[in-house]
């Protein structure tokens, strides 16, 4: 998922309440937890974003402030577990693979019913999942490996692949392939999207374009008893000092994102929870390599070892982040965490510089965005740190719409991007990352390793976990200690909520279950 | 010419202008660079993925002939679709038009209640303490920006003082809509209230110095009655120009406030639409900020003319 950036709007994040098992140990900083009390049934819930939802159509729609709210609406045959890394089942029960490995029988729930009372079939499984795979502008390229789908009765699902496809279970609980009615229920696909239909814990009220969307509780939710609350509105509020302001004053009962530099301030305010949840989230320093400088491997390590990620973490994260060490984050599985990732050193860094074909450093233009304060500030610590290796960094400022036009054009030198993954299965990040023909011409910086390349393949094909564990490791080191890009930091969720709200949980992928969340 | 006559010449003149703004606006934010597609698609825009909505959004088409598509869309009442949420624009400018006409309404009247008295204390007491105080208080207040004057109202009067209004938002309902809208018009008027101070009461203290004020003044006629019968009416005509002038700059300036107060109006739709390249939308906000701001133009004129006989419609 990529949220759309903000010139702005920085960064938020915030909170939530521990649940149970792994949950408990990733929730990693909570600054009240919730008692282990018998949920309550009904209320009432305002989550303020910095984002307005676009569409709901979770096919083609790449916006978390959109794909969020979708999630509660439609679900998937499997879901990612709290860990973000292992995979549960969801509205299938289990699956069976065939020996080839091309042949996926899944075994559907049952008792599931859409919001509007009509069973969940097969026939609705393979018309959704066929529907989300025809989307050449969305989410389609997920599902590219299959080639076929049957419905040999109403409970049980067969996907024949083209090939062996490791990440398949993966890509299919991503959102995008949650589960509609058959022939959008007699609507026309637009029709449908304006209010859509589900088997998920609510269903669709209301919508106030540029103002909020309320869901409400759906009666048919196939988890007995769930979900606690009666309803939920989204609402829209691009202030963050607004947004606290509304949580305070108790107008709002969740805030989206509170800003690193408040997270301090809402840990102590009595009434609220401030949370921190492990994320997927990782930030990057793009180096295009179309700047001959930047594909001299020993510029981009030397720039790598000069990024004082702790100095970083410190100013613009306020401490509430760790300097990343691979192209993965750790919440991703195959993530290795000796990929070796450089670390500073300016010693070291002046050492690359003397290999490198510029000994005597280079002028190189940055790309920031027009009041992104974190790009601003990261930008000056990495100027004055490569001041020291002759290379002088002269700043372009642009909005963010141009900002990133101008970065898949081609048109920099140095950037900044970040990525959140979408599936608990590294090879979206890996194939659009570190493979040149992969779409983003490795996250539009050019890099291109063939070794790299071919161990992404493999690891695509390798459904052995032990030998996809290898293919993944080896990928990340290469990467890493040629420095495809500069490795800048992993940063936590952060939600902020009324201490009123238990059972609220967000993962590394970036969605939440609110089914589980209730008013205390 | 007739009020009538002015006031129907004067809105056929908007034609021509809004027409020209929107051709100002559709090729300036054309040519800035930045791409819808890329926005929506994020670090999934590959070029195969871009290709598409250009194509589905026309915008593959060189500009001219995107233009002159919106010109022929314009004419039959069609402003386009947004490419964000896939609604129509003009629709969507309806939809985010009543919070935008609250807070410019509201503000007014509020900058008018708070700037008549204050200037009429001042220009009766000329030179003595209220008169420096009501001088030097609004200054400080210029200085103040709306966002920060915003917030301190809104930690003021919706956290700590009781509660008593909402921390941002529409409300619903007429009495809704003036709870929730009244820090918002107060931020406003309290931004444009020193400037209309300043004008009433350098026009009140010309008007006290006229002969027709010492006439009124050696029949015996009271201050208060001198004021507001006789004073107020005729100073009050320069400052209406002031205002007009002054709301023209607000229509645009209501962004700020719209953040800060999370109001679901054009302003914030405007930077939003600006951010996100959502051309038609951009479009459609500009036409509607152009025809708002020529008919308050038009308004002050008319109010002008009606106050003062000697102003003629032609």
């Amino acid at each position: 998922m990529h949220p759309r950036r903000r010139a702005f709007a920085f960064l938020v994040t915030a909170a939530a309440v521990a649940a149970t098992g792994t949950v408990a140990a990733l929730a990693a900083q909570t600054s009240h937890s919730s008692s282990a009390v018998t949920p309550k049934r009904g209320g009432h819930i305002t989550i303020a974003r910095i984002e307005d939802s676009t569409s709901f159509d979770k096919t083609n729609v790449f916006q978390n402030e959109s794909i969020w709210i979708a999630e509660q609406i439609n679900e998937s045959l499997f879901e990612a577990g709290n860990d973000g890394k292992t995979l549960k089942p969801w509205l299938a029960t289990s699956y069976t693979k065939s020996k080839d490995g091309k042949t996926y029988t899944f075994k559907l729930r049952k008792g599931v019913k859409f919001s509007n009372g009509k069973p969940m079939t097969s026939a609705d499984v393979k018309f959704s999942i066929d529907d989300a795979r025809a989307q050449a502008k969305g989410w389609g390229y997920l599902d590219a490996a299959i080639k076929s789908i049957t419905a040999p009765n109403p409970s049980t699902v067969v996907f024949h692949l083209k090939f062996q496809w490791a990440p398949f279970v993966a890509d299919i609980a991503l959102f995008a392939n949650g589960i509609v009615p058959k022939n959008f229920a007699g609507q026309s696909r637009t029709a449908f999207y304006k209010h859509p239909i589900g088997t998920g814990p609510f269903m669709w009220d209301k919508r106030v374009v540029g103002q909020s969307v309320t869901l409400k509780r759906n009666p048919f939710y196939w988890q007995k008893g769930k979900p606690y609350l009666d309803s939920v509105t989204w609402t829209f509020v691009t202030d963050e000092n607004t947004r606290e302001l509304q949580l305070r004053g108790g107008q709002i009962q969740v805030d989206e994102f509170p800003p690193f530099n408040s997270i301090d301030k809402l840990k102590k305010t009595s009434g609220i929870t401030m949370s921190l949840f492990p994320s997927t989230r990782t930030d990057y320093l793009d180096m295009n390599e179309l700047y001959p400088p930047l594909k001299d491997m020993h510029v981009r390590r030397a720039i790598s070892y000069a990024i004082d990620r702790a100095s970083i973490v410190k100013s613009v994260l306020f401490g509430y982040g760790t300097p990343a060490n691979s192209q993965l984050p750790p919440q991703v599985p195959y993530y290795d965490k000796n990929a070796g990732g450089l670390q500073y050193d300016i010693a070291k860094a002046k050492a690359e510089m003397a290999k490198s074909k510029f000994p005597k450093g280079f002028k190189v233009q940055m790309l920031v965005g027009a009041g992104a304060q974190v790009e601003n500030t990261i930008g000056q610590i990495l100027q004055s740190a490569l001041k020291q290796l002759g290379i002088t960094v002269k700043f372009k400022t642009e909005d963010t719409s141009t900002e990133f036009n101008d970065i898949q054009s081609n048109k920099y030198q140095l950037g900044f991007s970040y990525w959140t993954m979408d599936i608990a299965d590294p090879d979206e990040l890996v194939t659009f990352a570190l493979d040149p023909k992969g779409g983003a011409f490795s996250f539009y910086t050019h890099y291109n390793n063939p070794t790299v390349t071919s161990l992404s393949h493999q690891a695509q094909r390798e459904v052995n976990p032990a030998k996809r564990a290898i293919l993944y490791s080896k990928l990340q080191r290469i990467a890493a200690s040629q420095a495809n890009l500069g490795y800048l930091y992993y940063s936590p969720y952060r939600w902020a909520y009324t201490s009123k709200l238990h059972g609220f949980l967000v993962q590394p992928l970036g969605n939440y279950h609110l089914e589980d969340a209730w008013l205390g | 010419m007739s009020l009538t006559g002015y006031v129907a010449r004067r809105l056929i003149q908007i034609v021509p202008i809004v027409l020209g703004v929107t051709v100002l606006v559709f090729f300036l934010i054309h040519l800035v660079p930045g791409d819808p597609a890329r926005t929506i698609l994020g670090n999934h825009a590959t070029p195969h993925k871009v290709a598409l909505l250009h194509r589905e959004w026309g915008l593959d088409k060189p500009l001219p002939v995107q233009y002159w598509r919106f010109l022929k869309r314009m004419v039959r009442g069609d402003l386009g679709s947004s490419l964000f949420y896939s609604v129509p624009a003009g629709r969507l400018v309806v939809q985010r038009l009543p919070p935008t006409l609250w807070l410019i309404g509201l503000g007014t009247l509020f900058s008018v209640l708070i700037a008549v008295p204050l200037a009429a204390l001042a220009a009766t007491k000329r030179d003595r303490l209220p008169d420096q105080i009501v001088r030097a208080v609004p200054l400080v207040g210029l200085g103040f920006p709306q966002f920060w004057l915003g917030i301190m109202l809104l930690l003021a009067f919706g956290l700590h003082l009781g509660r008593g209004f909402p921390v941002g938002g529409y409300g619903s309902g007429v009495l809704g809509h003036l709870h929730s809208m009244f820090l918002p018009a107060l931020t406003v008027a309290l931004a444009i209230a020193p400037i209309l101070v300043r004008s009433l009461r350098a026009s009140l203290l010309e008007v006290f110095e006229s002969d027709y004020v010492t006439t009124a003044r050696s029949k015996g006629l009271s201050e208060r009655r001198v004021l507001v019968r006789h004073a107020l009416r005729n100073a009050v005509i320069s400052t209406v120009s002031v205002l007009g002038v002054n709301i023209g700059f607000l229509v645009g300036g209501t962004l700020i406030v719209e953040q800060v107060f999370a109001l679901p109006g054009i302003g914030q739709l405007m930077i939003n639409s600006i951010f996100e390249r959502d051309f038609p939308v951009v479009q459609a906000v500009t036409l509607a900020f152009a025809i708002m701001v020529v008919l308050v133009y038009l308004l002050t004129d008319v109010v002008h003319a009606l106050l003062d006989p000697r102003v003629r419609f032609d």
